[in-house]
């Protein structure tokens, strides 16, 4: 076999097990891989930050179990942030299959703040801290509907309670008592969320989304639509670094941990794009 | 003569702001947009149905995955309409300490499935791009250049090889692909206004089938 034909062909069943071993023993084996935090996540942890007192956040969470590892990091470090600063949370889905992901989330969030709460007062009530709306088809309904009033469009809470005899609802009527929703999806959402809530009602919009799709929500970003960004696992990992070098914050951060697997897994392809090309040189010179 | 009237509706609440109309806006949204989407949901199911019990009649291709899709689907809609989220329904879903409520295949069948087949997409595009990323022209040159100051960029690892490498990327992101971004989402936003255009006023009726003929 030729020296070109070595570097242009390898078979794809090495370049497979090379990848696998790359990715699979920094999961086995996890260590935290800290990251400098870039200016659009470092936005969003501000707008977060600086929701005054008497609005809330609604996190919108629009990923499946395919972009569960991506999207569910940005999720978990988000709820910590506005649980820590006590801001009010409302949770939604715009689509049916993200609830259960969406209250395993909540779940373990609460339960982490719970777990080291000593009063009431310091616990993270149901009701009273977060409220989950759940999933209302179709999505337009939700996304509009809200900017009248969030208790029309959901009747009923994720659970089956009655919204208007929840506490937080009360004080939370429609958009204006929002001051930032974050979509965390793989698709459309967060552009919907600007073209409707925010066009009609100026609703602040931060959104976290996967590193495939970044590209297509970067103009959002420069024109101020988007008030902060998260992109990919390293997003969710700068976030989760914020989020624990500004607030000391400690707890699982699975992002940061899976950031060696990406990077052993880039350079590996890095190395056989180089390899690949290496050949196609070699092979053009000869001819 | 429906489509130009929901068609017009849809439209104006966005440019009058008067209470009569923000109502009858907001009453069409919340009442008959759920029924529309609720009939839609029926719809596709039964679609999805119909096209995987003639390919089993017609022995089609892979024919026997229809078989595995509809006893799928009707068991597990058996056992989350009758068996509850968490088994808490008129159906048992539990045999001794084996649970199999909805929850319970959710968490345990479809988000591995998922995942699995999600995670199957590195290896393949590992692959892709060894083989189809080659410095063939000056654009070629250009496009795997910038591929690898982003992908260098956005790990923790090009921080290392400069503190500069993480904000050229940044740059590379912000600035060139904003640019063409912009262009085509400016052209994708022209090219739905005058689809949605054409179609409301009746130009456009492929979108009702039948024109085959």
């Amino acid at each position: 076999m030729k020296t070109t034909d070595l570097l242009m062909k390898i078979d794809r069943r090495i370049i497979y097990l090379i990848l696998l071993v790359v990715v699979t023993l920094p999961l086995i084996f996890p260590s935290v891989q800290s990251v400098r935090v870039m200016p659009p996540v470092e936005k969003l942890f501000n707008a977060i930050d600086t929701i005054p007192a008497d609005k809330s956040l609604i996190i919108d969470f629009d990923y499946d179990p395919q972009t569960l590892p991506e999207l569910e990091p940005m999720a978990i470090a988000i709820l910590r942030h506005a649980f820590e600063r006590r801001i009010k949370v409302l949770a939604l889905s715009l689509y049916v299959q993200p609830l259960g992901l969406a209250t395993n989330a909540l779940n373990q969030v609460t339960a982490e703040y719970n777990s080291k709460a000593s009063t009431r007062a310091d616990s993270i009530i149901y009701g009273r801290d977060y409220v989950f709306l759940g999933w209302q088809p179709p999505p337009l309904v939700p996304i509009l509907g809200m900017g009248e009033s969030i208790i029309n469009v959901y009747k009923t809470d994720y659970y089956g309670n009655q919204t208007d005899t929840l506490p937080l609802m009360q004080r939370i009527k429609n958009y204006s008592n929002v001051g930032l929703l974050v979509s965390l999806s793989s698709g459309d959402p967060p552009r919907w969320w600007i073209e409707y809530a925010q066009n009609r009602f100026g609703l602040h919009v931060g959104a976290g989304i996967t590193a495939v799709s970044a590209s297509e929500f970067y103009p959002y970003l420069q024109t101020g639509q988007f008030s902060g960004l998260m992109v990919g696992m390293k997003g969710a990992a700068e976030y989760e670094e914020i989020v624990s070098s500004q607030m000391g914050i400690v707890g699982r951060r699975k992002a940061s941990e899976a950031l060696p697997s990406l990077t052993y897994a880039h350079l590996v392809m890095i190395a056989f794009i180089v390899v690949g090309n290496i050949g196609f040189f070699i092979q053009r010179r000869h001819k | 003569m429906l489509v130009f009237v929901f068609g017009i509706l849809g439209i104006i609440p966005f440019i009058i702001p008067h209470p009569a109309v923000q109502n009858v806006d907001e009453y069409l949204r919340n009442n008959l947009l759920k029924i529309l989407a609720a009939f839609a949901l029926i719809l596709g199911l039964g679609s999805l149905l119909r096209v995987h019990i003639d390919k089993m009649k017609r022995k089609g291709q892979n024919w026997q995955y229809s078989w595995v899709l509809i006893l799928t689907f009707v068991v597990s809609a058996i056992i989350g309409l009758f068996g509850g989220v968490n088994g808490t329904g008129i159906l048992p879903t539990r045999i001794g300490s084996f649970p199999f409520d909805i929850w319970t295949i959710y968490l345990n069948v479809e988000v591995p499935l998922g995942a699995t087949m999600f995670a199957l997409l590195s290896f393949f595009m590992a692959s892709a791009a060894y083989r189809a990323f080659r410095a063939r022209s000056t654009e070629a040159t250009l496009l795997l250049a910038a591929a690898f100051v982003v992908m260098l960029g956005v790990l923790p690892f090009g921080n290392r090889i400069s503190p500069h490498l993480p904000s050229f990327a940044q740059w590379i992101m912000d600035v060139p692909n904003v640019a063409g971004q912009r262009g085509i989402l400016f052209g994708v936003a022209l090219g739905m206004l005058a689809t949605a255009l054409k179609i409301i006023l009746g130009i456009e009726r492929s979108w009702l089938g039948g024109g085959g003929e």
